[in-house]
């Protein structure tokens, strides 16, 4: 059920907008990768590493290349450039070159006239291996070792990235304090598990250009690193994103396929696909990183927070990915949606001989928000104090600046909290529900749209919006934006459609292609809504105001007496006097022929200057508030999350339909990584590469979800929105988490908790002789 | 992941089936809903050229009381109101199997034979190469049980042990012709594990019978697994009893499945209580005993020691159900 819907000023902005694509996809006529097929088309399949960590001695091709039906054979030396997502930590090739690093690393790639006759080519390409040590563990790899997997890292060890931090003095701050807690958490690493697998075409042709179709979230990223690793001038690769069937940050590195693809096209000269079975997808991961972090909070007698001291280690996986950033996140984002005055952070992200992690959904800020949560819950108990209550006395209020310099605007975090608990009843029910049931709050904070682009070109934008009109009245936008299912596409026609007062179908987002899209940075750091948004209104209000120059010549009233109405632009007290749009259009044609309008989105300034100042920084954050009712099997310790009460702060909610589907499926998604999902390894083997041992939840898990959307406008988004594609998971591990503790008093630090690991819990409570609302 | 080709036969009569058989072996397979064996045959386990489909064969058809056939679907049987009536323990069973779509296409027998499952061997051919194979195919030794030369792969099907209860028997045909045995002995308790049931090479569910005395018996099928659809058991517990006005209990019987490498009865254990009037006290000790003797190896999600343990909870929660005695918690 949602919340009572406030009244909008807006036609069409705040209202509820089904995605202008899912006719399309619910009758299977949208156009994923998968569904294009060119003439002459080669498959390409690859070989995977069986080994951890090895040394190539040598491949023996002859006989896959000598194979009928073999179109070609590639292995890594051709193109050894390194790349990665982060121009500071390339280490990764299109093929593995002289050494593999995980289970599944590529060693060699074939394309052959179909999925068999590559397959079986792969199984006759001979590889000499030199086994070296494996490296499964990231505790070990904060030491010096032997054979390190990457010469990067940092002095003989395998710590790919360390960071810093302490701002105002956290040892004084604990040294004075009324009370601490200290969280020690583990969190399996968990993957995005998307619907559609990876998917590429690749097509060099004689005109010198090469045309790449794929999945991907960040085609602009992906139109570097092809540039960079094949040596062809960007201007002559065109890149398309077809429809995306999800990402959730699995889809936003340039990945190695992608680009072995397109070498094969140009090796053959013919179309080349690619598409990944699920066990592919599982190891190329870029998941959520198995993290351990050591959280210590110190408060005062009111409970208001005077220190945070975070330790975490970060488990990368094979290659750097984003894993910079993942380092600073896992500290920097504890930073809302609290007033901290002391702060202390050491992250280690250490590279193991694993498939690789990156960024997922709320990347490197979900782990971080369960310490801290349960932390809090803790301590709020300790202290006689209500969670809710400690939670408001701490809120960073609006307007401020947190100790590490980020700028706060707007957040209605204490509304979310008020929503929360009122709706969700807290009072009649915190500690009050029989053994077995309860209720937990965990509150969330997350970035909309990451004010340092990956690849920073100074001066220009972030994102950059055309729109195109001619006589039919209808209105082509660009935009390299991408959307992967998470409705940007909707949200661009709305917006050109409220800002011009035309009907939505009005409006035709044009799919991404370098060719005419202008670059926007993609889909990544929740940034869409916010940079795209700005971008297009910009656009819309250029188009508009040309429209509005032509009905002022056509009605003899000046421009700024005429108003944008529904399909037409009428004079402001005189409603009587008014063009359609469409006659506002033709006149506004008569000497230019079709219109053109763009928009663009810089992120102001911000951030300090200190090393590292700009992770996290961002225009605008999202604020949450969750609570969760558990009920609890005691004896089997299978538990269902009943309901959730999801109060949350998106600025204002552009398409509330969207939003709710956001915040459903991130519920969905959070409770995966709280109740079950976990990438479960051996040493370094991956145990379970299947949507059948990888425990996404079913339907059934699903917990009834109400959405309370109480955002203020936020002064610099667009109609006053935020993000809304991220942050609505954070709050739901450790609502979870809290929610257990109050129906069977027992902490919950390391995730995913299993049915068996609860049952555990309950019989240690037992055994300490603690007993929780009178049970033993 | 590619299928490789095979050469797919379509027989109608059980005769004309076991007669290809026989002239294929040992390259075929039969194929009834394909859920289990075409996944498998993706990875590369245990491939074979030829594959009979079972879809024509018209004897496999047909539900009654006292006979279902082999190749009736699990929606079908879900479905059927009237044998639902007289056997709810295996309609329950039926109705835990996977999810609906592949109710859809499951079969009865395919569920009897489903393939034993293990961490180690459902598993893609390229990860099962680079961990050099197991006993189970391809390969000369186990990874859950590393000292023994016997397969520990997990008995995965939900409807054998809810069978087995009311004890049902299998009609099979073959090349030397037809025989019947119960359910319970389908499977090979002492084999080497890796061949999961003792039909002879060739040999084919018919249907499955059910003695006219079990109708009508109180039944239940209790499933453990992390997620209430799509996954295999962890443990499955069926009870079947009936009792008479006093309480005194004429029947019952109990099978596991999903925790070894078969689906297990314990008529050692609930023939003595036959004759008696059940108490929370002999529920309790009935299932303290299963837990002591089942012996899960890791080779599933969930962790043997809880599996064990919830063989306990299972056993008395679900004996407790059927017999109507109240439920006394630990």
């Amino acid at each position: 059920m949602a919340a009572k819907e406030p009244t909008s000023p807006y036609r069409l902005i705040g209202t509820r907008i089904p995605y202008i694509e899912g006719p399309l996809k619910v009758t299977g006529r949208a156009e994923y990768t998968d569904d294009i097929k060119r003439p002459g088309q080669l498959i390409a399949r690859l070989l995977r590493s069986p080994w951890p960590h090895a040394r190539i001695r040598s491949i023996d091709v002859s006989k896959a290349r000598s194979m009928p039906g073999v179109a070609a054979v590639l292995t890594g030396e051709k193109y050894p450039t390194q790349f990665g997502v982060l121009p500071i930590t390339h280490d990764e090739t299109a093929i593995a070159v002289g050494k593999v690093r995980y289970i599944g690393d590529i060693v060699a790639a074939v394309a052959a006239v179909d999925e068999r006759t590559a397959d079986l080519a792969l199984q006759a390409i001979v590889v000499d291996y030199e086994v070296l040590p494996e490296h499964a563990d990231p505790r070990t790899g904060t030491e010096k070792v032997v054979e390190p997997i990457h010469t990067r890292g940092l002095n003989g060890t395998n710590i790919q990235k360390e960071v810093v931090q302490h701002f105002g003095d956290v040892d004084a701050a604990f040294a004075g304090a009324h009370a601490t807690v200290r969280v020690r958490g583990t969190y399996a690493g968990v993957t995005h598990a998307f619907t559609e697998p990876m998917a590429t075409i690749a097509e060099a042709t004689p005109d010198g250009r090469l045309t790449v179709w794929s999945a991907t979230q960040v085609p602009h990223y992906l139109h570097r690193a092809l540039s960079e690793v094949l040596g062809i001038p960007m201007h002559r690769i065109r890149v398309i994103k077809p429809e995306v069937g999800g990402g959730f940050g699995g889809k936003s590195d340039p990945l190695p396929h992608e680009i072995a693809c397109a070498a094969l096209s140009i090796e053959t000269g013919r179309p080349v696909k690619i598409l990944f079975d699920r066990e592919e997808v599982f190891v190329t991961n870029h998941g959520r990183h198995p993290t351990q972090n050591d959280v210590r909070i110190a408060v005062d007698p009111e409970g208001k927070i005077l220190a945070y001291d975070i330790d975490a280690l970060i488990d990368g996986g094979a290659w750097s990915s984003f894993g910079t950033v993942t380092t600073y996140y896992n500290g920097v984002l504890s930073m809302g949606p609290y007033r901290v005055p002391n702060f202390r952070y050491r992250g280690r992200r250490v590279y193991t001989s694993k498939p690789p992690n990156g960024a997922m959904r709320a990347h490197g800020g979900t782990n971080i928000r369960y310490s801290i949560e349960v932390g809090l819950d803790d301590l709020a108990e300790r202290l006689h104090i209500d969670p809710f209550d400690l939670r408001e006395r701490n809120a960073l209020p609006p307007h401020t600046m947190t100790v590490n310099q980020f700028r706060i605007t707007s957040t209605s975090f204490v509304k979310c909290l008020h929503a929360a608990r009122e709706r969700s009843g807290w009072d009649s029910k915190f500690r009050q529900l029989p053994y077995g049931k309860g209720v937990g709050l965990g509150c969330g904070f997350y970035i909309s749209g990451s004010n340092s682009p990956i690849h920073f070109t100074p001066k220009m934008p972030q994102c950059t919006v055309h729109l195109k009109v001619d006589m039919d009245g209808g209105i082509s936008v660009h935009c390299m934006q991408a959307d992967i299912g998470q409705g940007s596409n909707t949200l661009l026609a709305v917006i050109v459609a409220e800002v011009l007062g035309v009907d939505l179908d009005r409006v035709h987002v044009q799919r991404v292609d370098s060719d005419v899209s202008p670059v926007d940075m993609g889909s990544y750091s929740s940034r869409v809504t916010f940079m795209m948004g700005n971008a297009a209104r910009q656009a819309a209000e250029s188009l508009r105001d040309q429209l509005v120059r032509a009905a002022a010549r056509v009605t003899g009233y000046p421009p700024e007496k005429l108003e944008v109405g529904h399909e037409k632009i009428s004079v402001r007290h005189r409603p009587d006097v008014s063009v359609t749009y469409v006659e506002a259009l033709h006149a506004a044609m008569e000497r230019s022929g079709a219109l053109l309008a763009t928009g663009a989105y810089t992120s102001p300034p911000m951030g300090g200057d200190f090393k590292g100042a700009r992770a996290g920084t961002a225009p605008a954050y999202s604020f949450a508030a969750y609570v969760a009712q558990v009920d609890v099997d005691v004896e089997t310790g299978i538990y269902r999350v009943e309901k959730v009460w999801a109060a949350f702060d998106c600025g204002r909610a552009l398409n509330r339909l969207a939003v709710e589907g956001q915040i459903e499926g991130s519920i969905h998604m959070g409770l995966g990584q709280f109740m079950g999902e976990a990438m479960m390894y051996r040493g370094a083997r991956l145990m379970n590469p299947s949507l059948l041992e990888y425990k996404i939840p079913m339907p059934q898990q699903m917990p009834d979800v109400e959405c309370l959307l109480v955002g203020d406008d936020d002064p610099e988004g667009p109609f006053g929105g935020k993000e809304a594609g991220e942050g609505p998971l954070i709050a739901t591990l450790p609502a979870a988490g809290n929610a257990l503790y109050d129906a069977i008093g027992v902490r919950f630090h390391d995730l995913p908790v299993t049915p068996e690991k609860v049952v555990r819990g309950m019989e240690q409570r037992r055994q300490s002789g603690r007993t929780w609302k009178g049970v033993a | 992941m590619h299928l490789d080709p095979f050469e797919l036969h379509r027989p109608t009569t059980v005769d004309e089936t076991v007669d290809l058989a026989g002239r294929l072996a040992p390259d075929v397979d039969y194929l009834a809903g394909g859920t289990d064996l075409l996944p498998n045959y993706k990875m590369h386990l245990n491939v074979r050229a030829n594959l009979i489909a079972l879809e024509d064969v018209s004897e496999l058809r047909g539900i009654s009381l006292d006979r279902v056939g082999a190749m009736v679907r699990l929606a079908d049987l879900e479905a059927d109101a009237a044998f639902a009536a007289s056997f709810p323990g295996v309609v329950a069973a039926a109705r835990e199997v996977a999810t609906p779509l592949v109710r859809a296409s499951g079969t009865l027998g395919g569920n009897l034979l489903v393939e034993t499952r293990c961490f180690f061997f459902n598993q893609s051919l390229p990860w099962r190469e680079s961990l050099g194979y197991c006993l189970k195919a391809d390969g000369d030794r186990c990874h859950v049980v590393p000292q023994k030369v016997k397969c520990y792969a997990t008995f995965s099907g939900d409807i054998a042990p809810a069978l087995a209860v009311v004890d049902a028997e299998v009609e099979v045909a073959g090349p030397s012709g037809r025989r019947r045995l119960p359910v319970s002995r389908l499977y090979d308790p002492v084999g080497d594990g890796i061949h999961r049931h003792k039909l002879a090479a060739g040999e084919l569910i018919v249907a499955v019978h059910f003695p006219p005395e079990s109708r009508g018996l109180k039944a239940t099928y209790r499933k453990l697994r992390i997620r209430p659809s799509f996954d295999f058991p962890e443990l499955g517990v069926a009870v079947a009893a009936r009792q008479d006005a006093g309480g005194r209990i004429s029947r019952l019987a109990l099978s596991l499945g999903g925790l070894e490498t078969y689906p297990r009865r314990f008529d050692d254990l609930t023939e003595p209580m036959v004759g008696t009037v059940p108490t929370p006290a002999t529920v309790r000790a009935l299932a303290d005993e299963v837990q002591k003797r089942v012996r899960p190896v890791h080779n599933t999600f969930l962790a043997p020691e809880y599996r064990k343990k919830m063989a306990g909870v299972f056993v008395r929660r679900a004996t407790a159900e059927v017999l109507g005695v109240p439920e006394s918690s630990p």
